[in-house]
């Protein structure tokens, strides 16, 4: 029998294809519904702008009533993404709600991309020159932006 | 300590270790150690078995034996921030087995009950899982004849965290609603300039969130069940304080509370 998890990830993956959010997609990996891969888009008007994120999602048994691991493969310049990746996103951890799903997590963490948290930084470099140097921070995402097109 | 091993920065200037990680891997590691020794839900107990856990505490020790003239069993949970829904959402369908009509009128509550919760703005598809699975433990249990048997399936449903889990969830849900729906009534009680949908988004929706009298009183008001709440802690005099919530209801729920827990109690 399939599990709670596994049912609802076909849920979100069917509302994912029905009804896809702009700037976002997802899918199941081909053996395992369990790790999704995921690409975000570069927000408009966002020095983001025309990037292409890979992201891997890694569910277990526990979700939706635990959020998933989310991590960029591509490499991000970022104040709320860690040099592994990892993200510090607070849906992500404490402020997980079980009524979340892929779609919301997607387009949580690209409004992130606009919208980043200089004050819980996950990379104090990026969110020192985002607050202090804007044209520098612009310059190194440009440079993860034209990365993104190689990956 | 390590810090040679440290060094060995990889990539550029901008390796911090993931600290949310490490925090979330301490926090999962408290959490195993707690569910490897404590079941969901546990089996009745006699009251007095309270007694081990305060050998050397008098205030305590004192306050058991009140309760012991009130009450005779006693039913654990696991303290995971979940234990008011759980124990409520438990205690609630016991002691509707057995009695087909007040069960019946219960099933057309939580039937009627995604609606609103829909109407409010909660996302269909994700109201829909919790929901079916919700439905589907009621209806199974609602089916089952034999009593014993009834009361056997709720124990292992509850103890299966799949769907304990979902039941939680879904009262959660069915929580954040009627908070939402009456947000004047309730806004009064949340502290900080926090909407009630706020309040309901951070405190009560998700999963491990700890329970106060505000989740309370609006799942009694959303499972239309009263429930009395009997509080133990070290505070002055020997007996132990109790509640109705919502005031002025006949309560058919029992629970314990001692600070940061709930368990459920038998007359």
């Amino acid at each position: 029998m399939s599990t709670p998890a596994r049912r609802r990830l076909m849920r979100d993956f069917k509302r994912l294809q029905e009804d896809p959010p702009t700037g976002v997609s997802g899918a199941p990996s081909d053996n395992n519904i369990m790790i999704w891969n995921a690409v975000i888009f570069g927000p408009h008007d966002t020095p983001f702008e025309d990037g292409t994120f890979k992201l891997t999602i890694e569910f277990t048994e526990e979700y939706p009533n635990k959020p998933p691991t989310v991590r960029f493969v591509s490499h991000m310049f970022h104040p709320n993404v860690y040099a592994d990746g990892g993200i510090c996103l607070d849906i992500l951890q404490n402020r997980w709600s079980p009524t979340y799903d892929v779609s919301a997590i997607l387009t949580s963490i690209q409004s992130l991309l606009s919208d980043p948290n200089p004050n819980s930084p996950a990379n104090s470099m990026a969110a020192q020159l985002y607050k202090e140097n804007r044209r520098e921070y612009e310059k190194r995402v440009k440079a993860c932006v034209e990365q993104s097109f190689i990956d | 300590m390590a810090e040679q091993g440290e060094n060995m920065n990889k990539s550029d200037s901008t390796s911090e270790p993931n600290q949310d990680e490490l925090i979330l891997a301490q926090q999962r590691q408290i959490e195993k150690e707690i569910s490897d020794s404590i079941p969901l839900v546990g089996d009745k107990e006699l009251i007095t078995s309270l007694n081990n856990e305060y050998s050397a505490d008098n205030i305590y020790l004192e306050k058991v034996r009140d309760l012991a003239t009130k009450y005779k069993f006693i039913r654990r949970t696991r303290p995971d921030g979940n234990c008011f829904f759980r124990a409520f959402s438990y205690a609630n369908i016991e002691r509707l087995l057995g009695k087909p009509d007040e069960f019946e009128a219960f099933y057309k509550v939580a039937e009627n009950s995604k609606d609103g919760l829909v109407k409010l703005g909660f996302q269909q598809l994700t109201v829909d899982d919790f929901y079916d699975t919700y439905m589907e433990v009621l209806k199974r249990l609602k089916n089952i004849e034999n009593l014993s048997e009834a009361y056997k399936e709720l124990h292992s449903v509850f103890n299966e965290q799949g769907f304990s889990d979902y039941m939680v969830v879904y009262l959660r849900l069915l929580t954040s609603g009627q908070l939402q729906k009456e947000h004047d009534f309730y806004s009064c009680f949340i502290e900080g300039d926090r909407t009630v949908a706020d309040f309901c988004h951070q405190e009560v929706e998700p999963m491990y969130k700890e329970s106060d009298h505000i989740h309370i009183i609006a799942a009694c008001a959303a499972l239309q069940t009263g429930v009395k709440v009997i509080y133990m802690d070290r505070g002055i005099g020997k007996a132990c304080t109790e509640h109705d919530l919502p005031e002025g209801t006949s309560p058919t729920v029992h629970l314990l509370y001692r600070p940061g827990h709930y368990d459920i109690l038998y007359q």
